[in-house]
């Protein structure tokens, strides 16, 4: 179909990493925050929206990781039609490199930050009342994955792609 | 005046109209009561005064309330009340007229009765388990017999025989046997029903050889099973049994509709909850009095505007009550109440999920509002997203109940959803690129950079704003020289760092930067003792200059929000176009359809959750960390609080205003 030395398919594992590595950040995370929050709601079921709110903190990177992939499909061709087989070596690169910040920020502070919405669970558990300072907590970590997508973002639109 | 100002009250009157006194004050919600032992002026009052001690009813109080607390758990055990999504953030009141309460605080009697009924429930209810489970044990026991056709009540030991059922394990069974040949006189062995792991026999042997038996039993691990009791075949025994459990399970039907029945009385138990720890809370309130043989002395906060109103009212209903007051003294805690008027008393649900101000303090709000108006429509920015988040809100607080911070942020979020709208337009975003029109302003996905330099515009202007704050308490505190010291200097400093980058401002930048710097490197260390020291503190809070740096590209977040939320709606879009040119006109119209609602309304909530608590980070940390601490504690008026009754009462000529100004507390 097309020779390996084309750019498109470092494009596409800049795709396959920021959706991937970032999904997998999103899903231990979510799912680090989701253990914690089930003990609690044995205990107390009325607890499940909260919780529910605090579990949601760490699946953004995902999500972030997912709209980075879906700009570079995007542009490269993949969706919308054209895609682009003579894409040059050196576009190719720079659009994976585009794709790193997203990819690694997000699979890390994903995990990070739904360490810290577990421990923010456990503050619903006493304290339904401080959730706000629970969420802020977490939130403190996924400023970085913001960062990282800002970066990605501005990184992909600087790209000049035919 | 967004933080009242606070009185401190003493009330002195007749102990004959404390009772009166008492519920007149619940109803008012107006003073916040102090432990007179506490209070300031205790050891003025000390030689003259008793403490008061908790009346007496406290302890039947709190046994009533745990007989209806019992109730409401009993039936919430058999019939649940499930709280929806939204009442699990918000709490569910079940809303009563003022006669309608006061109807059902007057049914002590109907309290009592259905509290018996309860415990006859769940009495019955356990004995009929209890039944149950005896029932379904025996049975399980009798299983393995029910091809025995000797009624069971024959199989005993005569003076010439023995007669028992057995159970021997397989593994010994055959050994069992030839053992038995070859030590016992004849005997009867009939094979009743075999297991995997056990043979059940119905054995006889002669009386003369129960000494030889018992032992080789014993040996082969066998067990002799009885059903002391027990009249009837096996198989007649277990027919009985299967009868008395379906029985039994009509009987726990004719419980349960009984309890049925009771469920109908809910709101009376709910009410009846909510006065009962109502009352209990003005007894327990008597143990902060303190008293003479015939008078008492009560110690309390009101708020200012609250106070004249008050004094009315006491003077008009109550014959012996004196009310003095005064300004807080200086050592005191005064509690702090705060009031917004209008739109930004939303944002009040913003500072105090933070922390109430203290007293010296400012009251964020009115500050923090228009910026976080602004910074949630720019991270939304999205003009379907803004209107559908609107009129959500909307619904929502129409179709609930909802006071204090609930309420609070329902309006937010109703605020939100009309920036988002406002600047949906100005960008062009309309659920995403769903529909297509020019943007009012630019689009940010068409010049990002243009975005980013403003998003740092607004932070500097978020972060100037808090420090021009903190410099104007630091004025107000009489002390102008720290305020140019500590946020003048700083902002000579910050305006040449920045102006350095624009070519024809280059010289004016230049000693800006300088002297502001050098004012920083003089003043900044006159905390410290000794020249050295003064200089070396003064010098390294220059580095300072990157906790401003990385408190304004903090901002870029509202970019990347902005962009994240369109670009998803955008891509949900395409998927959608997908779908409809891969599965055809008609299956494709539906999935694209399902994958559009569907993918927009959870971008929607998504996107507006993050919107919500990253412009709340900004206020809390970029906003607030320039002057503002917290840390107050929030007035708590002794009033009437409920947890299952939200009690609709009609307002009290003249106490109108005051009414809507503690109102705002009682969450």
């Amino acid at each position: 179909m097309f020779g390996i030395e084309s750019g498109i398919v470092l494009a596409l594992l800049g795709a396959a990493l920021a959706v991937g590595l970032a999904g997998i950040g999103s899903a231990i995370g979510v799912g680090i925050v989701g253990q914690s929050a089930a003990g609690v709601v044995t205990e107390d079921p009325d607890k499940f929206g909260q919780t529910l709110l605090l579990q949601a903190l760490p699946g953004t990177q995902g999500i972030y990781g997912l709209l980075t992939g879906f700009i570079i499909m995007q542009r490269v061709g993949v969706i919308g039609g054209g895609l682009m087989l003579d894409l040059g070596m050196d576009k190719g690169l720079a659009v994976f490199m585009a794709a790193l910040p997203i990819a690694l920020v997000g699979f890390l502070s994903a995990i990070a930050q739904g360490r810290a919405a577990a421990a923010g669970v456990g503050v619903i558990a006493k304290r339904p009342e401080e959730l706000g300072k629970a969420i802020i907590y977490a939130v403190m970590v996924e400023t970085y994955a913001v960062l990282a997508l800002l970066a990605s973002i501005m990184l992909l639109f600087g790209i000049p792609l035919p | 005046m967004p933080i009242i100002d606070m009185k401190k009250v003493y009330l002195l009157a007749h102990r004959e109209e404390r009772e009166k006194i008492f519920n007149l004050l619940h109803r008012l919600g107006l003073v916040e009561l102090v432990d007179v032992k506490t209070g300031g002026s205790w050891n003025e009052f000390r030689s003259l005064l008793q403490p008061e001690q908790a009346a007496g009813p406290v302890n039947r109080l709190e046994s009533e309330l745990g007989e209806v607390r019992y109730c409401l758990d009993f039936l919430q055990r058999n019939f649940p009340v499930r709280k929806t999504f939204v009442e699990q953030f918000a709490g569910s009141k079940i809303a009563l007229s003022e006669a309608e309460f006061s109807g059902y605080t007057g049914q002590a009697e109907r309290v009592k009765s259905i509290y018996a009924s309860c415990r006859t429930a769940e009495d019955d209810l356990s004995r009929i388990r209890n039944e149950e489970t005896h029932c379904r044990n025996l049975l399980e026991e009798l299983r393995p017999w029910a091809d025995f056709t000797v009624p069971l009540e024959e199989v005993k030991n005569g003076s010439r025989t023995l007669m028992f059922l057995a159970a021997v394990p397989v593994g010994a069974y055959a050994t069992l046997q030839e053992e038995l040949a070859a030590n016992a006189a004849d005997y009867y062995r009939e094979e009743v029903s075999a297991g995997r792991e056990t043979v059940y026999c119905f054995f006889i042997f002669p009386a003369a050889s129960a000494e030889p038996v018992s032992a080789l039993f014993k040996s082969a691990a066998a067990a002799v099973i009885s059903f002391p009791g027990l009249a009837g075949t096996p198989a007649a025994v277990a027919r009985g049994l299967e009868q008395k459990l379906a029985g039994l399970d009509e009987e726990r039907g004719a419980v349960l509709s009984r309890v049925e029945q009771l469920v109908a009385h809910r709101p009376l138990l709910m009410a009846y909850f909510d006065y009962l720890s109502n009352e209990r809370a003005k007894q327990e309130a008597v143990a902060l009095l303190g008293g003479t043989g015939s008078s008492f002395l009560l110690e309390g906060w009101v708020p200012a505007p609250a106070l004249s109103g008050l004094e009315k009212t006491l003077a008009e209903k109550t014959e012996t009550a004196v009310l003095v007051s005064r300004d807080p003294e200086k050592y005191e805690e005064v509690p702090v109440l705060l009031h917004n008027r209008g739109p930004a008393e939303a944002y009040e649900v913003v500072t105090r999920l933070y922390s109430v101000p203290s007293r010296e303090e400012l009251d964020p709000t009115p500050f923090l509002a228009p910026f976080f108006f602004v910074f949630f429509g720019i991270c939304l920015s999205d003009a379907g997203y803004g209107l559908l988040l609107s009129l959500a809100a909307l619904f929502l607080s129409r179709k609930m109940r909802l006071g204090g911070m609930g309420k609070q942020l329902i309006n937010l979020l109703f605020l939100g959803g009309l920036s988002s709208l406002a600047f949906g337009i100005l960008m062009g975003g309309y659920f995403g690129d769903l529909i297509k029109l020019p943007p009012l302003w630019f689009n940010p996905l068409d010049d990002p950079m243009r975005m980013l330099f403003f998003c740092f515009v607004f932070g500097l202007v978020h972060v100037y704003f808090g420090m021009g704050l903190q410099a104007y308490r630091s004025i107000r505190a009489g002390k102008p020289l720290h305020a140019l010291f500590d946020q003048g200097f700083w902002f000579i400093f910050l305006n040449g760092l920045i102006l350095l980058f624009l070519p024809e401002f280059a010289s004016l930048a230049k000693w800006l930067a300088l002297g502001g710097a050098a004012g920083l490197i003089l003043t900044q260390g006159r905390a410290q003792k000794g020249l050295l020291k003064k200089a070396l503190s003064g010098l390294l809070s220059l580095y300072n200059v990157t906790g401003y740096l990385s408190d304004v590209l903090s901002y870029s977040r509202l970019l990347a929000l902005g962009l994240a939320t369109g670009v998803i709606a955008s891509a949900i879009n395409t998927m959608g176009g997908l779908a409809a040119t891969i599965f055809g006109t008609i299956f494709g119209t539906v999935v694209m359809v399902g994958l559009l609602l569907g993918g927009h309304l959870f971008n929607l909530v998504i996107s507006t959750l993050g919107s919500y608590v990253h412009t709340s980070r900004l206020q809390y940390i970029e906003f607030f960390g320039k002057f503002f601490e917290g840390g107050g504690r929030a007035f708590r008026p002794f009033g009437f609080s409920a947890r299952f009754v939200d009690v609709l009462r009609a307002k009290e000529a003249g106490h109108a205003g005051t009414e809507a100004a503690v109102s705002s507390p009682s969450t």
